[in-house]
């Protein structure tokens, strides 16, 4: 239809119309809003620890001028395309349709998230809290409720009954042949529209609950945690929302005469996305990482706080450098139980090295001591690895008899459930003095390196951008915005850059002018896992503006070098080859003349080593070890990497989704506290994410193959 | 027959291979050998021990007892990257690819072109990508993404793939093990031009097959095999494809051929 509008037939006009106008609107819109907090009339986040340039506008506000300018320009651009009846301006109708359908679905999540929450807790908390709404609100409120709680229940109590029967039928073999009694098979087989059909009531029940808890909500503020409801939003979003999935049905089955045309515009966006994601290991775990991070943001104002952001990142860094060699060995086709006790024994190790002293060298340094310690750990990894390839027993067996076997090192030799304490051996923390010359050599060292990567990416994407706009009229529908993408990261990429040379001078120079040669004391365990505050006096090592409440620990930087590495050697080396390889067709593999075992004694070295690391981390946070330091750890250290998309099977995964899968975790860990749901839940929601981010997983690859 | 002369003139001169697995004889006392720019077809019945035989050859297995000439030369094949680096490529019938892999990581796996970065070594991934379209194309086969996965594609299109890497990489002797048995009448076609192709380009070819149909176009000669015995030698000139059908599954001499080769009838 919208094709015939453009070829300027009579039957497509009046679709046609609408969407000019939908396009104008929204460009009006976009307008509106800019000019809005632009002028200061529409606030965007007062909390402090937003910057402010000078009195001006927040960093927020910044954003969302900027963003519903372009906004507006497009919405604007493609109406006029619309008038004009250029082709292009069909798909970028669809795009911009799209983008408003999802704008405006943030912006009620943003109210229905909070009230949902804090409706739901109050429900949970206060007993009397209904005979306090029939009394406050009157019997039209409680009337609401009333009315979508039984929605509810009926629409589960229905979808309950069926699935009960269907499960009957499957079981008992005698009632097979009831599924095909009419009656009986529209239960048991239900047809598609009778599920939509209860769907809907469960939505309409949720609705009605909802708009209770949109009345009783602000009468309790401040009782939980969560943000306190911004009602004013819901009308707006509800305006970009409902012209916006109207729009978006009308234009996305577009029934062109054309076969170039229909599959261009077959294309919807959201097939777009499914099939761009599905290109990615990870992309549950990116899909899940955004939604998750999105829905804490939207639920409380603690979440986007520096000091709960460094608080999950602290908490799950060690655990994510783990998860990196878990993925290694995953996509090898391998499994690791024993990394727990590999992390205890490595922890022992260190601990006894540097107080009781090691065999023939006597008391160690932090540093020796730790090297020795990771040694200890690439010896119990190539134990496993060896065990396996000698034996060919699988992997799962290997590692639970060395998961326990390893174990019993630190049980013995820790007598009691005593705890091997530094303090009992020493009376301070080690001190290692450091010439504020090294500072300067690294500081020189890291601007070399930015000042290369910069010669060799910068020429690369201005070359890329270049040529996507000499050839912007042959690309398509987005030859020239994408040509203009092009530029806008070319200019985004280089803004970063000099703005770490900008800070890699200033620490230069304040070294500089702290005098060359001058003795700096480092704790020698905050150099493995300090606050970064605390390195240094006042922490001035790093010459960083950080907040003096958030806990930014120095693990959190190694685990991002490690990811970055890795993530390299993965996916650019032969190596990496080998590894896929080896997990995805170990015949094809060794017939490729891949060395498939030793592939996997190698990965199973990387694991352990990587486990001996995070062992002293965490040694380093809290220097005393306990017998069953580490326990537990292997499975979730295996959740992390399965949420991240490694398939268990082996030849599938990703570094960046092991990072992922952590992030998701941490950010479970504190977020569920932040929101006020009790923290006994979060192993119930770590198991209903990783089967859910699993099944995003397939279903998304399956969307590739199809 | 342990001093039997090797054959200088050919490329491969297997003699008198045992293989045994535990108390299993699979292979007792074959002969094999190929010739320069010539197309073998290695047959016999499911189990005759043709496969293993071209185990031994490609480093898979070691063999029990035996001698093996390359190109003149008495070797010890130990392993795959041994029979590489002689110059033999093998194409598996159940081994040949990784699904879950692209087609450029596919085609260049176990020698993948580097550039070197200090003392790193990085995959260079433009050219994985343009060289593997690139010889691909050369040997007839054309893909349109060389991103895309192996898994998403058709068992033909797999197997083309494979062998077309197997001919691009390949030096003196190609091997393909059962290349055409899960492949449609069309797809095994293209198989044997691609066979052709890579004695075109001079290497030898062994095209291993229960199946005489698939080969016996293509084939400069025929070796059957029979229980862990080389039933024989035959040249496509002296036979019929009915006559070499008749000997995979009789595993018998027809009497008009016996006069050609004594030795089988000594043995």
């Amino acid at each position: 239809m919208m094709q015939a509008y453009l070829d300027n037939k009579v039957e497509g006009r009046n679709i046609g119309l609408l969407v000019t106008g939908l396009m104008a609107g929204a460009c009006l819109m976009g307008l509106i809003v800019a000019a809005m907090v632009a002028w200061g009339w529409m606030p965007l986040g007062e909390r402090d620890n937003i910057p402010r340039w000078s009195e001006g506008l927040n960093v927020f506000e910044n954003i969302v001028t900027v963003a519903s300018l372009i906004y507006a320009l497009c919405a604007g651009r493609t109406a006029w395309g619309l008038v004009n009846r250029e082709r292009a301006s069909l798909r970028w109708a669809q795009w911009m349709l799209f983008v408003s359908l999802v704008l405006g679905g943030i912006i009620l999540l943003s109210v229905i998230i909070p009230v949902g929450l804090k409706f739901s807790l109050l429900l949970g908390q206060s007993i009397d809290i209904r005979s306090q709404i029939n009394d406050e609100l009157g019997g039209l409120a409680s009337a609401a409720l009333a009315i979508g709680e039984g929605l509810i229940s009926i629409s589960v109590l229905i979808f309950a009954l069926i699935a009960v029967l269907a499960l009957f039928v499957f079981l008992i073999p005698p009632l097979e042949s009831l599924r095909r009694v009419e009656g009986v098979r529209l239960i048991v087989a239900p047809p598609r529209r009778l599920i939509q059909a209860i769907g809907l009531v469960f939505a309409l029940g949720i609705v009605f609950v909802l708009i209770t808890g949109l009345q009783v909500v602000p009468l309790h503020p401040g009782v939980t945690k969560i943000r306190d409801v911004e009602e004013h939003r819901l009308l707006a979003g509800l305006l970009i929302f409902l012209p916006a999935l109207f729009g978006y049905l009308q234009v996305r089955q577009v029934r062109e005469e054309s076969d170039e045309l229909r599959r261009a515009v077959a294309l919807t966006p959201g097939k777009f996305i499914r099939s761009e994601l599905a290109k990615s290991p990870s992309a549950g775990a990116i899909i899940g990482f955004i939604a998750i991070f999105m829905a804490f943001t939207m639920a409380t104002d603690l979440f986007l706080e520096p000091s709960s952001i460094a608080s999950f990142l602290s908490n799950v860094a060690t655990k994510g450098v783990i998860a990196i060699g878990v993925t290694y060995l995953m996509i090898s086709g391998e499994f690791d139980l024993s990394v727990g006790s590999i992390l205890g024994v490595t922890a022992l190790s260190f601990m006894l090295f540097m107080t009781e002293g090691a065999p023939v060298l006597g008391v160690l340094d932090p540093i020796p001591a730790a090297i020795l310690a990771i040694f200890v750990a690439l010896i119990l990894g190539a134990v496993n690895g060896i065990l396996l390839i000698t034996t060919r027993i699988p992997s799962f067996i290997v590692t639970l008899g060395t998961l326990l076997a390893y174990r019993a090192i630190t049980l013995v030799a820790i007598a009691g459930g005593r705890i091997l304490r530094y303090r009992d051996f020493h009376d301070d923390f080690p001190i290692l003095s450091i010439s504020n010359i090294i500072f300067l050599v690294l500081a020189v060292i890291g601007l070399l390196l930015v000042l290369f990567t910069a010669y060799r990416v910068l020429p690369f994407l201005l070359r890329g951008a270049q040529h996507a706009w000499s050839i912007r009229e042959d690309n398509g529908d987005f030859g020239t915005s994408g040509a203009i993408v092009r530029f806008v990261v070319l200019a985004v990429v280089a803004l970063i850059m000099l703005a770490i040379v900008l800070w890699l001078v200033a620490v230069f120079g304040y070294h500089v002018s702290a005098g060359g040669g001058q003795l700096v004391e480092v704790g020698y365990f905050d150099l493995f896992n300090g606050r970064v505050l605390s390195i240094g006096a006042e922490g001035d090592l790093f010459h960083l503006d950080i907040p003096r409440d958030a806990n930014v620990r120095l693990a959190i930087l190694w685990w991002f070098i490690f990811v970055v590495f890795f993530h390299v050697i993965l996916t650019s080396t032969p190596f990496g080859n080998s590894i896929f390889a080896a997990g995805g067709n170990q015949g094809a593999a060794r017939a490729q003349g891949v060395n498939v075992d030793r592939v996997k004694v190698q990965n199973f070295v990387i694991v352990a080593v990587l486990t001996g690391i995070a062992a002293i981390y965490e040694t380093a946070r809290n220097p005393g070890v306990d017998p069953l330091k580490g326990q537990g750890w292997e499975l979730e250290v295996i959740a992390m990497t399965v949420i991240g998309g490694a398939l268990l099977t082996g030849g599938y995964g990703s570094v960046v989704g092991s990072l992922l899968g952590a992030l998701i975790f941490g950010m479970l860990q504190t977020g569920l506290v932040l929101v006020g749901i009790e923290s006994r839940l979060f192993t119930g929601t770590v198991g209903v994410i990783i089967i859910a981010a699993v099944v995003l997983n397939t279903f998304v690859r399956g969307a590739q193959r199809n | 027959m342990e001093n039997m002369q090797q054959n200088p003139d050919a490329l491969v001169d297997m003699i008198n291979i045992h293989k045994y697995f535990g108390s299993v004889q699979v292979l007792r006392g074959v002969d094999f050998h190929v010739d320069r720019q010539e197309i073998v077809g290695l047959l016999g019945d499911n189990g005759a021990g043709k496969s293993t035989l071209i185990k031994v050859l490609t480093g898979f297995h070691t063999l029990t007892r035996g001698q093996i000439y390359f190109d003149g030369d008495a070797v010890t094949i130990a392993s795959p990257h041994d029979a590489r680096e002689l110059g033999i490529e093998t194409v598996h019938q159940d081994l040949a690819l990784v699904p879950l892999m692209s087609i450029a990581r596919n085609f260049w796996l176990g020698q993948e072109p580097t550039y070197e970065v200090g003392p790193f070594r990085f995959l260079d991934k433009k050219m994985m990508a343009s060289e593997s379209i690139q010889a691909l194309a050369d040997v007839g086969i054309h893909i349109r993404d060389s991103e895309e996965t192996v898994g998403t594609m058709s068992g033909g299109e797999r197997q083309s793939i494979a062998i077309g890497r197997a001919v691009y990489f390949g030096k003196k002797l190609l091997i393909l093990d059962e290349p055409t048995s899960a492949l449609s009448v069309g797809e095994t076609q293209k198989v044997l031009d691609y066979t052709i192709a890579a004695k075109e380009k001079g290497m030898s070819v062994i095209f291993i097959t229960h199946n005489i149909r698939h080969v016996y176009e293509v084939a400069d000669r025929f070796t059957i095999i029979e229980r862990g015995h080389k039933l024989g030698d035959f040249y496509k000139s002296e036979v019929t494809e009915t006559e070499v059908a008749d000997m995979i599954v009789t595993g018998e001499i027809p009497e008009r051929l016996r006069l050609y080769d004594e030795e089988a009838v000594g043995a």
